[in-house]
C-alpha cells in the first residue's frame, strides 16, 4: 500500500483530532464526577465515623485504644479516598479500554481477538490467587500499623515515666519489636506482590508474539493486508497497558477492602446506651433519683455494684463513701446513664432512665469527674462548654460561685486565657474550680460531685465548701467524699463496700450502728485530733505543673 | 465554642518552599537509603531490564514488518515472535527482582526512619515534650511516617522508572527518525506552561489539605480525649457540626486538587493527540514519498504513547512527593531538635548513691529570662527526707526535676555525693533514683508489667510483695485475673486511687537509693491512705527523699522542709525549728488551722 490518498490521510487527521477533543471533554468530566464523589464520599464517610463515634458510650472507650479508633479514623479514611478517587477510576477505564479493544477486536478478526482472549483466563487465575493469598497479609499488617500508632502514643503520653524509670531503651525495644513486625509483614506482602504481578505484567506479550507469528504468517500468505496487521498491533499495544495495571490494581483493592473492614467495625459498633425511638421526655420535679436492685459490672461477670436500693429524696445531699474500689464512682455513673444496669433500674424522677430522652436527662445532671478534662479553648467557652450561649455575666457568676472568679481574673488574658493542651497549664485544683464552674452553669436539677475537692488545699476547699454549700440548695447532689469535711456538707451518708450499700443514714445514726462508718470516721478523727493536739496541721496546694511555659 | 486552633504551625507551606527543601531533605533520605545500596543498585538495574523489555515490543514489531513480513520471511517471523516470548519471561524475572528489591528497600528504609525517630524522641528531654503538643508528636510518628511511605516505596522508584522511560523513549524516537521526533517538539512549550501552571495550583492545594487534614485529626482526638465530658454536657450535637465544618473545608481543599488535574491531564492527553496526528500526517507524507518504511512509522507511534505516559505519570508522582516531602520535613525537624540534656563526653557511671544531696546557688527558668528558681541552696544529708512546701508556682516540682537531671541549672550546681549531676550518666542516675509522678500513668499491658515497668525482669513474688506493702493487693486480688488482668485504656477503669497505689508499687519495687515524690494521696479513701502512709514510712526510712507535701503527716515526719516562695527558699528547718520561728510556716499552718476549725 503506498496509494498517494493524502486527501484520506487528511481526513484521518482531522478524525483523530475531532475524538481527541471528544476524549479530552470526556476525560475532564470523568476526573471531575469521580475525584468529586471521591471527597464526597471520603467528607461523608469522616462524618459518618466521627459522628458515630460520639455516639459510642463509656464501654467503648473503656475497651478501645484511643491510638486505635485514630488510625482508623484517618489513616484509613485515607486509603478509602485515594482507592475511590483513583483506583476505581483507572480500573473502570482500563476494563472500558480492553472491552472496546476486545469488541472492535472480534468485530474485525475472530482470530486475532482470540489471541488476545486467550491470557484473560490465566490472567484471572492469577488475579484470584494473588488476592486470596494477599489479602490476610495485608489485613494483618494495616494492624500491626494500628499497633505502631497506639505505642507511639503511649510512649509520648507517658515519657514522664519512662524517663522517670530510665526504661527508654526497652521502649525503644518494644518500639522496634511492633515496626519489624509491620516491616515483616510488609516484606511478606511485597513477595507476594514480586510473584504474581510481574507475570500478569508480561502475560500480554503473548498476545504480541501470537499476532506478530499468527498475523504476520497471514500476510505473507496474503490472507491479511499490512494495514490490517498495522491497526491490530496498534490495537493489541493499546491493551498492553490496561492489563498490565490490573496487577497493582489488585494490590490497592486489597488495601482499600482491609481499610473498609477497619472503618465498618466502627460504624457497626452498636451504640450500646440509645435511648428507645418513644422515649419520654423528664417530667417536671426536683431531681428525685432511685436505684431499685441495681447492679453492675463492667464484666457482668464480676459486678461492681450490686443489688443497691437507694431513695434519694429531691433536694437532698447524699455522701457516698467507702474503700478505693468499692463502686463509688461507677454507681454515680448509672444516672446519667454512662451505663446501664444489667439487673435492676435506676429512675429520675420515678422513670426509669432507659425509658428517658437522653439529652433531657444528661441535661438535667452537672457532674464534676474525678479527673477533670479541660478542651483546648478559652477558659469561658471550658465554663460554658453545656451552654454554649451563655453570657459572660452568667459565666462569671459560675466561675465565682466555684471560687474560680479570682485566680481566672489575674491571668493575664483573663476569661479568654487558652487553657487545655496547647494553652496554660492549670493546677488540679484550679482545673477542678473551673470544672465545678461548668457544672453549675448548667444549673442542673441534679447534681453529682466526684471527690471534688480532692486536690485543692485547705483554703480553697473551704472555700468551696461554702459555695457548695451554695449551690446545693434547691438539688439533688450525690458526693462522693473522702474527707470528713466534705462528708459533713451531707444530710444522708451511703457508705458502699464492695459494690453494695452497707450503712445508711445520717451521721449520728451511723456513728452508732455502722462499724464500718465508724471506722472511716474514727480514722479522720484521729488525724484531726493530731492536728488539734499539735496545732500544727498544713495543707498545700497540690500542683506540680509549673512548668506551663 | 472557637477553639484555640489557629493554623497548626508550620504546616502550611509554599509549592515553591516545599519544592526547594524537598530537594534537601531527599539528600537526608539519602542517608538512610545508603545502607542497603546494594539492593537498590540491583533494583535499578532490574528496572533497567524491565524498560528494556517493555520497550522492546514496539522495536520488534517494526522489525517484524519491515523485514519478516513485508519481505516474506516466515523463519524470520517465527523467530521474531519466539524473541518476544523470551523477553516476556525475561520480564516476568526481572520484574519479580525489582518489585522485590524496591519493596524491600522502601519498607525497610521506613522501619529505620521511624524506629530512629522514636529512638530521638526518647532521647529528648522532658522540657521538649511540655513545649509541644502531644497529639502532633505522635502525628509525626505515625501520619508523617505513612505519608512518607507512599513516596519511599512508591514514588521514588516510580519517579526514576518515568524519567528513564522518558529519556530512552525520547531516544529511540530520535533514532528512530529524527524529522519526526523534532515536529512532536512543537508540542512541548505548551506542555511545559500546563505542567507549570499545574504544579503551582497543586502544590498550594496541597499544602492546603494538609494543613486541614491535620485540623480535622485534632479535632477528633481531643474530642476523642474529652468524649466523657462531651456526652455528660449533651455537647455531641455541636462537636457534630464543628467536626463537620472542618471537615467541609478539608473536603473543599481536597476538591481544588481534583479540579486542577481535572483539566491538566486531559490537556496532556490531547498534546499527545496532537503529537499523534502530527507524526500521523508528517510521517505519512514521508512514508508517501517513500522517506521511511510503514514499521518505523508504527514503531513510532508506540513510543511517542511511552513518551506522553511518563510525562502524565510524573505529574501524578509529584503530589506523591510534595506529600513525601512535607512530612519529611517534619520528621527531620524532630531529628534535628538536639536532646537539651546530654552526657558529658567524660560522664562517668554514678557509684552507689549514699544520698547526701546538695543545691548550691541554682538558678533556673524554663524560659531563662524568666527565672523560676534563684539562688537556691539546699543540703540533705544521706537517708533524710526533705519536705517541699509552697503554693502553686513556688519551684517545688522544679527542684525535683532538676535533680532527676530532667533539665539542667542555668547557674549553679546539683550535687549528689559531692558529684555533680552533669559529669554522671543519666542512666546511672536515674537507676538509682524512683519517681512517684502526681499522676499514676498507666501503661498498655498487665497490672504485673505495670508494676514491673522499672525492673522489668522482677519475679511474681516480688511484684506482689511490692503491692503488699502499699496495700494494693487487695483490689489487685479481686481483679478478674489478678496481676495478669489487662490495663484498659490509661487504666480507665481503675479508680485515680487504684492507679496511685500501682505507682507507688512501681516506684517501691525498684528499691532506689533516692526517692522522689511528687503529689498526693489525698485522693485515696482513708483506710488506704492511712496504709500508703505506713508503706511510706517504710519507703523513706534509709534513704533520701525528696517530696512535694501537702500532707501534715509527711511534712511533720520531714527532717528538713523547705518553704519555697517565688523560687526562692524563704525558710528551712525542721518542723519544730519553724514553728518556733514563727514566720511564713507558721502562717500556713494557722491558715490550716483556721479551715480545719470552719
Amino acid at each position: 500500500m503506498r496509494p498517494k490518498d493524502t486527501d484520506q490521510l487528511r481526513y484521518l487527521i482531522g478524525l483523530i483530532l475531532a475524538l481527541a477533543v471528544g476524549r479530552f471533554a470526556v476525560m475532564y468530566l470523568r476526573r471531575i464526577i469521580a475525584g468529586t464523589m471521591a471527597v464526597d464520599i471520603e467528607r461523608d464517610l469522616r462524618n459518618l465515623v466521627y459522628h458515630h463515634l460520639l455516639s459510642l458510650s463509656f464501654p467503648f472507650f473503656d475497651r478501645n485504644q484511643t491510638g486505635q479508633i485514630m488510625s482508623r479514623a484517618t489513616v484509613d479514611l485515607t486509603t478509602l479516598r485515594l482507592y475511590l478517587g483513583y483506583g476505581i477510576l483507572f480500573f473502570t477505564q482500563h476494563l472500558v479500554t480492553i472491552t472496546a479493544v476486545t469488541a472492535v477486536l472480534l468485530w474485525m478478526n475472530v482470530w486475532v481477538a482470540l489471541m488476545v482472549l486467550v491470557i484473560v483466563p490465566p490472567l484471572a487465575v492469577l488475579a484470584v490467587l494473588y488476592s486470596r493469598r494477599s489479602q490476610p497479609v495485608v489485613t494483618e499488617a494495616q494492624q500491626a500499623l494500628a499497633e505502631v500508632t497506639t505505642q507511639a502514643e503511649e510512649s509520648v503520653v507517658g515519657v514522664r515515666v519512662i524517663k522517670a524509670f530510665g526504661q527508654e531503651d526497652r521502649e525503644v525495644a518494644r518500639f522496634g519489636d511492633r515496626a519489624n513486625r509491620v516491616f515483616a509483614l510488609n516484606v511478606e506482602a511485597t513477595r507476594l506482590r514480586s510473584i504474581y504481578v510481574p507475570i500478569m505484567d508480561f502475560l500480554p506479550t503473548i498476545s504480541v508474539a501470537l499476532l506478530i507469528a499468527g498475523g504476520g504468517y497471514a500476510v505473507i500468505r496474503g490472507s491479511m493486508s499490512l494495514g490490517d496487521f498495522v491497526t491490530y498491533g496498534l490495537l493489541v499495544a493499546l491493551m498492553v497497558m490496561p492489563l498490565r495495571m490490573l496487577g497493582g490494581w489488585i494490590g490497592d483493592t486489597q488495601r482499600f477492602v482491609a481499610s473498609s473492614e477497619r472503618i465498618f467495625q466502627i460504624l457497626d459498633m452498636p451504640t450500646d446506651v440509645a435511648e428507645p425511638e418513644d422515649a419520654e421526655p423528664l417530667p417536671a420535679g426536683g431531681g428525685a433519683i432511685r436505684f431499685e436492685g441495681a447492679s453492675f459490672g463492667y464484666d457482668p461477670s464480676r459486678p461492681v455494684v450490686r443489688d443497691v436500693d437507694l431513695d434519694i429524696a429531691p433536694g437532698s445531699t447524699v455522701a457516698i463513701i467507702g474503700r478505693t474500689g468499692s463502686g463509688k464512682t461507677t454507681l454515680t455513673q448509672l444516672v446519667p446513664r454512662f451505663y446501664d444496669v444489667d439487673r435492676g433500674r435506676v429512675l429520675v424522677e420515678g422513670v426509669d432512665v432507659r425509658r428517658l430522652r437522653l439529652d433531657e436527662l444528661r441535661g438535667a445532671i452537672g457532674t464534676v469527674a474525678e479527673d477533670t478534662y479541660l478542651f483546648s479553648a478559652s477558659i469561658r467557652d471550658n465554663i460554658a462548654f453545656g451552654r454554649p450561649g451563655a453570657s459572660d455575666e452568667e459565666v462569671h457568676l459560675a466561675a465565682r460561685r466555684a471560687q474560680a472568679a479570682g485566680f481566672i481574673e489575674e491571668l493575664p488574658d483573663g476569661y479568654g486565657t487558652l487553657v487545655g493542651e496547647r494553652g496554660l497549664t492549670l493546677s488540679g485544683g484550679q482545673r477542678q474550680r473551673i470544672a465545678i464552674a461548668r457544672a453549675l452553669l448548667l444549673d442542673p436539677r441534679i447534681l453529682i460531685l466526684d471527690d471534688a475537692t480532692a486536690s485543692v488545699d485547705a483554703t480553697t476547699e473551704s472555700r468551696i465548701r461554702l459555695a457548695l454549700e451554695e449551690v446545693m440548695r434547691g438539688r439533688t447532689t450525690l458526693i462522693i467524699a473522702h474527707r470528713l469535711s466534705t462528708i459533713a456538707l451531707a444530710d444522708r451518708i451511703v457508705v458502699l463496700e464492695d459494690g453494695r450499700v452497707v450503712a445508711d443514714g445520717s451521721h449520728e445514726e451511723l456513728i452508732g450502728s455502722s462499724a464500718v462508718y465508724r471506722e472511716i470516721h474514727d480514722h479522720g478523727l484521729v488525724e484531726r485530733r493530731f492536728v488539734d493536739a499539735d496545732g500544727d496541721h498544713v495543707l498545700m496546694p497540690v500542683d506540680h505543673e509549673e512548668a506551663s511555659a | 465554642m472557637s477553639r484555640g486552633w489557629g493554623p497548626a504551625g508550620g504546616e502550611v507551606a509554599s509549592g515553591r518552599g516545599l519544592r526547594k527543601k524537598g530537594l534537601r531533605n531527599l539528600r537526608r533520605l539519602g542517608v538512610y537509603v545508603r545502607p542497603y545500596r546494594l539492593r537498590l543498585l540491583g533494583a535499578i538495574l532490574a528496572m533497567f531490564g524491565v524498560l528494556g523489555c517493555t520497550l522492546a515490543l514496539p522495536l520488534l514489531l517494526k522489525t517484524a514488518i519491515d523485514s519478516a513480513i513485508i519481505p516474506g520471511d516466515t523463519r524470520l517471523l517465527i523467530g521474531i515472535a519466539g524473541v518476544v516470548v523470551l523477553i516476556g519471561l525475561a520480564g516476568i524475572g526481572l520484574g519479580r527482582v525489582e518489585t522485590y528489591l524496591t519493596g524491600w528497600v522502601g519498607e525497610r528504609v521506613l522501619n529505620d526512619l521511624r524506629t530512629d525517630l522514636f529512638r530521638h524522641l526518647q532521647t529528648l528531654s522532658l522540657g521538649y515534650f511540655e513545649r509541644r503538643r502531644t497529639g502532633v508528636l505522635i502525628s509525626r510518628l505515625t501520619n508523617d511516617v505513612e505519608a512518607l511511605q507512599q513516596l519511599v516505596t512508591d514514588g521514588i522508584t516510580s519517579t526514576v522508572r518515568n524519567v528513564l522511560t522518558l529519556v530512552v523513549a525520547g531516544g529511540i524516537l530520535l533514532v528512530l527518525d529524527w524529522r519526526l521526533a523534532l515536529a512532536t517538539v512543537v508540542v512541548f512549550p505548551a506542555m511545559a506552561v500546563m505542567t507549570f501552571v499545574f504544579r503551582g495550583q497543586s502544590a498550594r492545594a496541597y499544602g492546603q489539605m494538609r494543613q486541614r487534614l491535620g485540623l480535622v485529626t485534632a479535632a477528633l482526638q481531643e474530642d476523642l480525649n474529652g468524649i466523657r465530658v462531651i456526652q455528660a454536657y449533651r455537647r455531641e450535637a455541636s462537636s457534630r457540626a464543628q467536626i463537620a465544618e472542618l471537615n467541609q473545608s478539608y473536603r473543599d481543599a481536597n476538591h481544588r486538587t481534583v479540579t486542577s488535574s481535572g483539566w491538566y491531564f486531559p490537556t496532556v492527553e490531547i498534546l499527545a493527540a496532537i503529537a499523534t496526528c502530527i507524526v500521523f500526517g508528517y510521517g505519512g507524507y514521508l512514508y508517501v514519498d517513500g522517506a521511511i518504511e510503514i514499521g518505523v512509522l508504527v514503531a513510532f507511534i508506540g513510543y511517542l504513547a511511552s513518551f506522553f505516559d511518563p510525562v502524565q505519570q510524573l505529574s501524578q508522582v509529584y503530589n506523591t512527593f510534595l506529600a513525601g516531602s512535607a512530612a519529611l520535613d517534619k520528621i527531620l525537624d524532630v531529628m534535628d531538635d538536639a536532646p537539651a540534656i546530654v552526657d558529658a563526653p567524660d560522664a562517668v557511671p554514678l557509684a552507689a548513691i549514699r544520698g547526701q544531696v546538695a543545691f548550691e546557688d541554682v538558678r533556673f527558668g524554663y524560659d531563662p529570662e524568666r527565672p523560676v528558681l534563684e539562688g537556691l541552696d539546699i543540703a540533705v544529708a544521706a537517708g533524710q527526707t526533705v519536705a517541699l512546701v509552697g503554693h502553686t508556682g513556688a519551684g517545688k516540682s522544679t527542684i525535683i526535676k532538676l535533680l532527676a537531671r530532667f533539665y539542667d541549672p542555668q547557674a549553679g550546681r546539683i550535687l549528689i555525693d559531692g558529684t555533680d549531676v552533669r559529669r554522671v550518666t543519666q542512666h546511672s542516675l536515674r537507676d538509682q533514683i524512683a519517681i512517684v509522678p502526681q499522676e499514676g500513668f498507666l501503661f498498655n499491658g498487665t497490672i504485673h508489667e505495670n508494676i514491673a515497668f522499672g525492673r522489668p525482669d522482677a519475679t511474681r513474688a516480688e511484684v506482689a510483695a511490692a503491692a503488699r506493702e502499699v496495700g494494693a493487693d487487695a483490689f489487685i486480688d479481686d481483679l478478674p485475673e489478678g496481676y495478669d488482668t489487662p490495663v484498659q485504656e490509661r487504666g480507665g477503669r481503675l479508680s485515680i486511687g487504684q492507679r496511685q497505689l500501682i505507682a507507688f508499687a512501681r516506684a517501691l519495687l525498684v528499691d532506689p537509693r533516692l526517692l522522689i515524690l511528687d503529689e498526693a494521696t489525698s485522693s485515696v479513701d482513708i483506710r488506704t491512705e492511712a496504709r500508703i502512709e505506713d508503706a511510706l514510712r517504710r519507703l523513706l526510712h534509709g534513704r533520701t527523699a525528696f517530696v512535694v507535701a501537702h500532707r501534715l503527716s509527711t511534712i511533720r515526719g520531714a527532717d528538713l522542709i523547705v518553704v519555697l516562695e517565688h523560687g526562692r527558699v524563704v525558710e528551712q528547718g525542721t518542723h519544730d525549728e519553724l514553728i518556733a520561728l514563727g514566720g511564713r510556716y507558721r502562717g500556713l499552718y494557722g491558715d490550716w488551722a483556721e479551715a480545719a476549725a470552719g
